[in-house]
């Protein structure tokens, strides 16, 4: 287990070193930075001194040792745009984001889990069919669409729930449900799958010819084994919704870091695309170390292979 | 079951969304740009101004239904000479802070912006001024650098009085977390970009020709979606919004719930071409090239059918209403087969490749680009934000953009000639030195006939040119719940100091 | 066994044609999926044939026509016009050729890169095999729709843009998938022997693997082609995607949608062909799973 959580973690070290240098490099690709941080009326000579000031002058990997020294240290520079730290402008708004994700992953899991264990008791009955053809239609709904959609049922028909904003939590409902719909596919057929495959396994098999009840087999036995690729899976999905909540908070005015990101490329304003790229691929880069990490204590033949 | 589970779950959250508006006095409008920074001479947003209007007060004040100058923050003023503006203060003023106003205030204030170090974003708004020197505790003379006919209409808008202690240890970025003013309205919650929350200020001075502030409370929210916009207007969730396409402005006003208005605004919408070169040699330096453009666009069309209303075409690179405006120039009629030879005869018979930069109104420029399309200018478009599209036009960076300009309001063609074809200024273009030098003498001198002539020379060239192929006028649709009683004024700032509920 | 039982032995095991056949025709979504894309196919190659205008043509005196279906539509527009008056028929067949143009380029791109990396990964295993699990597990860890929104903005949007960006981003499933398959295929006991008797890696692989693996590679390949389609109409509704005036149905869906609560069949006609083309790859390629390796079902 050891010799597995080390090399895992390496890995994690290796991909974090390599964002980390492609947000550097994203930052640089954007244009002359010194003259974006002079602005407009200054002088030429603005622009070189501060090329010496901010060591733009430098070699690029001295360049880049300074700045990521300065990120470990939760300095991501100032905004173009808000001439404010970046770094207090995530904090501000990455809870946003966190808690749409957190509440999507709730959804997706509430709805598919049931979904996908319900089915795989029944292969091929009426509800297995319901779920697969959810997951189908699921993946083929374009995002911003079905927000819309919901925008117009729920919000302006029915008036059920607040069109925008984060005021409350019941402004978090239709956004979470656009979001997490998207998850549920995955999450659904992975768990019919992993459930199929426990329920065919010989200790099922012997624990249900002993007479134990079927909700005890189920609970107690099936569920607790099939469930482990899925907090896997989940782990992934909540790092990809992060990333894919830009279209959803852009729709439901929530300011969370997609809507940043998505204003800030707008306006070019890169050291707060960059900051986000790389604060979302280490969150990812996390949740899937401490996923696999998981995974592998819980199911020992992982840490041979 | 499930039906159950879906059904409870459904029913719980099944909440009534808190009704805003009339009810607990908070008028909750929408836009859809961020603001980087509240501070007013840190941002170039439209709704940079109307947040002005709330917060701080200006020296002087224009009654937006008769265009007359008012005295505000100053009690009086009066020309010692052309370039000698003598002011007595209003006395009792305080900020928000409580921090007095006074000619302290009013001196540091003015010393502080016209100084070109402190980087006020809007150069033009105050580099007119030289200085200004206390005279009393309550009296101030303001320098300017030489005559400026357009002086009262600046200070009437765009030089809002700051308190100077707290300015001065905090400067723009703590104004813009929490901006301190005069204004009928006070700051209590504020996020860049995100939102503003704003208190009626009790104790608002009583002379002033604002008016007194009736609504209680003023929450501003950026939503970026239009539809987002819409839906939250029609369920009650925001009580105005505006820019309202036309097409949606008519349906909006089926709603038994809403009213909408039309205002016509001074803004006006131009293609602008690098001429000069700014951007690389381009086929835009050719007058030929810029000619077919001019002769390509339908601008009536677009007018009767996208923009409707009010907005009329202009040939003009000015508002018609503004001081130093004709009509007298050349026009540009809708001619893609002359656009064509032009095009031909510039060397391009088989049209050419652009970008084509714009801020606003995409479907209005994907317009343009359709007009040219059919004459073989292939336009590839660009869309930016307003903030980044004008850094990369001060940057020379753009070869021909779709853009608006508002005159900040301001009802002389100063406000839109000297930016645009002024020496130096970093929106020209067009680089003519026969322009920099009729602006430069029409600019600062106070005889009305030589304004004039100066003005519509450089008019009839920048026609002739096809320097800038100026559009149509702007109209802007209000939208707002019945409850509310608002009058959108001509100059395009909304004024929710004088907003009430019915 | 006399003949006689040999031959009711045939007659109760179909021959594996027939067998296929009775698949193929017993599986509705493979059926739907292959109809719907034929149909969507035909119209990308017919399209100036079948649309009623140049898609590209503006009128504005005539915008925002209702469908037939309204009191007020016209035959002359039978899915009315758009905002800037452009037949909006015509711009929908138009934009089939759009979205599979997008679809079927970024799928090669990403495939070719995808499954190149998946195959070497898998068959040689060792440290070939964790450089590339560490490429793709740096991929996976980029934010797509982030990291294509800012290079589209470094670069500019065009098709070209769209479809390269998407290709180099998209790769990661097919080199999962592929990896995996070439493993299990790898230990099989002809892959061995080939080996034994000195035949090359190229050789083993073009002949020996990649047959094998084809099916896993047409289902990703069918998933990918949806994702990417989906994005790009994503990145064009953000105003991020394809040029205007190009008529992609995800560029329309965003041109339309400041009309959605007023002239809602803007938005609702590309968005249901968008919804339609993908749900169809995606059932061929459930289909072609089903049909091919029924046993693996899910």
């Amino acid at each position: 287990m050891l010799a597995y959580a080390a090399k895992r973690i390496c890995l994690a070290l290796l991909v974090a070193l390599t964002v980390s240098i492609i947000s550097f490099g994203l930052l640089r690709l954007s244009g002359d930075l010194a003259q974006a941080l002079a602005g407009q009326s200054s002088t030429a000579a603005d622009v070189e001194a501060l090329r010496k000031a901010y060591g733009l002058d430098q070699p690029l990997t001295v360049q880049y040792l300074e700045w990521a020294g300065k990120v470990l240290a939760g300095d991501f520079g100032d905004s173009f745009f808000f001439k404010e730290p970046v770094a207090a402008m995530l904090a501000q708004r990455l809870p946003v984001t966190m808690l749409l994700g957190a509440s999507a992953l709730t959804f997706a899991l509430v709805l598919a889990v049931p979904l996908g264990v319900v089915a795989a008791m029944r292969p091929n009955s009426w509800i297995d069919r319901l779920a697969l053809t959810l997951a189908v239609l699921g993946q083929a709904l374009p995002s911003f669409w079905f927000a819309l959609m919901l925008m117009i049922v729920f919000g302006l028909t029915l008036r059920w729930l607040p069109i925008s904003g984060t005021g409350t939590w019941q402004h978090f409902v239709m956004p979470s449900i656009a979001l997490g719909y998207y998850a549920t596919p995955a999450i659904m057929r992975l768990t019919r799958a992993g459930m199929m495959e426990v329920m065919a396994s010989d200790y099922i098999r012997t624990a249900r010819a002993k007479g134990l009840r079927m909700p005890t087999v189920l609970f107690k036995h099936a569920l607790r084994n099939a469930v482990i690729p899925v907090v896997a899976l989940a782990a992934v999905q909540f790092g990809f919704m992060l990333g894919g909540s830009i279209v959803i908070e852009t729709i439901f005015a929530l300011h969370g870091v997609g809507y940043l990101a998505w204003e800030s490329i707008t306006r070019a304003d890169f050291p707060v695309v960059q900051a986000i790229v790389l604060v979302l691929a280490s969150i990812y880069v996390v949740l899937t170390l401490l996923a696999d990490l998981l995974n592998a204590f819980l199911d020992p033949r992982i840490r041979i292979a | 079951m499930n039906r159950l589970i879906a059904l409870a779950a459904l029913a719980a959250f099944a909440v009534t969304p808190a009704w805003a508006g009339k009810k607990d006095d908070t008028l909750n409008f929408g836009v859809y740009r961020e603001v980087e920074n509240y501070d007013f001479y840190f941002n170039t947003a439209r709704e940079g101004i109307l947040i002005q209007q709330l917060v701080w007060d200006n020296l002087i004040d224009r009654d937006p239904r008769t265009g007359e100058y008012l005295p505000l923050l100053a009690k009086s003023f009066k020309w010692i000479d052309d370039v000698t503006l003598e002011m007595e203060l209003h006395d009792g003023v305080k900020f928000h802070n409580g921090e007095p106003f006074d000619a302290d205030s009013a001196v540091f204030t003015i010393n502080w912006v016209s100084n070109p170090t402190n980087k006020v974003i809007t150069q033009a708004n105050v580099n007119w001024m030289k200085n200004a020197e206390k005279l009393g505790p309550h009296k101030i003379r303001l320098h300017l650098k030489q005559p400026f006919p357009a002086a009262l209409e600046y200070l009437s808008g765009t030089v809002p009085m700051y308190p100077k202690d707290y300015y001065a240890k905090v400067g723009p970025q703590g104004m813009g977390r929490e901006p301190i003013g005069t204004g009928p309205y006070k700051v209590v919650a504020a996020k860049a970009g995100d939102f503003i929350t704003m208190v009626k200020n009790p104790d608002y001075f009583k002379d002033s020709t604002k008016g007194q502030p009736g609504i209680g409370k003023i929450h501003m929210r950026t939503i970026r979606e239009a539809n987002t916009q819409f839906a939250e207007l029609m369920t009650g969730g925001l009580d105005w919004i505006w820019q309202v396409p036309a097409d949606q402005a008519e349906k909006l006003a089926a709603n038994p719930r809403l009213t909408v208005k039309a205002a016509e605004t001074m803004r006006v919408g131009y293609l602008g071409m690098d001429a000069a070169g700014r951007a690389g040699d381009g086929p835009l330096k050719n007058v030929k090239v810029r000619q077919a453009i001019a002769h390509a666009i339908n601008r009536d069309s677009m007018v009767k059918n996208l923009v409707k209303g009010d907005s009329r075409v202009v040939h003009a690179a000015c508002f018609p209403s503004q001081f130093g405006c004709t009509d007298d120039v050349r026009r540009y009629d809708f001619d893609p087969a002359r656009a064509k030879a032009l095009l031909a005869e510039a060397g391009f018979p088989n049209g050419l490749d652009i970008d084509i930069y714009a801020y606003r109104e995409r479907p209005w420029t994907e317009a343009v680009i359709g007009d040219l399309r059919t004459v073989g200018i292939r336009a590839r478009l660009q869309y930016l934000s307003y903030a980044s599209l004008r850094d990369k036009n001060h940057a020379g960076e753009t070869p021909f953009f779709h853009m608006t300009w508002g005159s900040n309001s301001i009802n002389d063609v100063s406000a839109i000639l000297a930016v645009f074809f002024g020496k130096g200024m970093p929106d020209d273009f067009a680089r003519d030195p026969e322009l920099h030098e009729w602006l430069r003498i029409a600019d600062n001198s106070v005889n009305p006939d030589t304004r004039k002539t100066n003005y519509k020379k450089a008019l009839q060239k920048i026609a002739e040119q096809a320097y800038w192929l100026p559009t149509f006028t702007y109209v802007v649709n209000v939208a707002f719940t019945r409850e509310l009683d608002f009058t959108p004024d001509a100059d395009e700032i909304p004024r929710f100091v004088r907003a009430r509920w019915k | 066994m006399t003949a006689e039982a040999l031959d009711s032995a045939k007659i109760l095991e179909p021959s594996p044609v027939t067998q296929l056949r009775r698949r193929i025709f017993g599986h509705a979504g493979f059926l739907f999926g292959a109809i719907v894309i034929a149909a969507m196919l035909a119209m990308a190659l017919l399209a100036p044939l079948l649309a009623p205008y140049d898609p590209y043509d503006q009128d504005l005196a005539r915008r925002v026509i209702n469908p037939i279906w309204h009191d007020d539509g016209k035959w002359a527009h039978p899915l009315g016009t758009d905002q800037l008056g452009r037949d909006y028929l015509s711009r929908v067949i138009y934009g089939v050729r759009i979205s599979l143009l997008i679809g079927f380029a970024t799928m090669i791109i990403s495939g070719v890169l995808g499954t190149a990396l998946g195959v070497v990964a898998g068959y040689f295993g060792g440290r070939v095999d964790m450089v590339i699990t560490f490429l793709i597990t740096t991929r996976l860890s980029m934010p797509v729709v982030l990291v294509a929104l800012a290079v589209v903005a470094l670069v500019g949007g065009s098709l070209t843009v769209v479809i390269s960006v998407l290709g180099l981003l998209l790769w990661d499933r097919f080199a999962v998938v592929m990896r995996s398959a070439t493993m299990q295929v790898r230990a099989l006991d002809y892959v061995a022997a080939a080996q034994a008797i000195g035949c090359s890696a190229a050789r083993i692989v073009t002949t020996e693997i990649m047959p094998n693996i084809l099916n896993a590679l047409i289902v990703v390949a069918t998933l990918e082609m949806a994702h990417a389609i989906l994005l790009e109409a994503a990145l064009s509704f953000l105003g991020l995607g394809v040029q205007p005036p190009l008529p992609s149905w995800g560029l329309m869906v965003a041109e339309g949608k400041e009309y959605m609560f007023f002239s809602p069949w803007l938005i609702t006609i590309p968005g249901v062909a968008l919804f339609l083309l993908v749900l169809a790859i995606n059932l061929l390629g459930d289909g072609i799973r089903d049909i091919t390796a029924p046993e693996n079902r899910n």
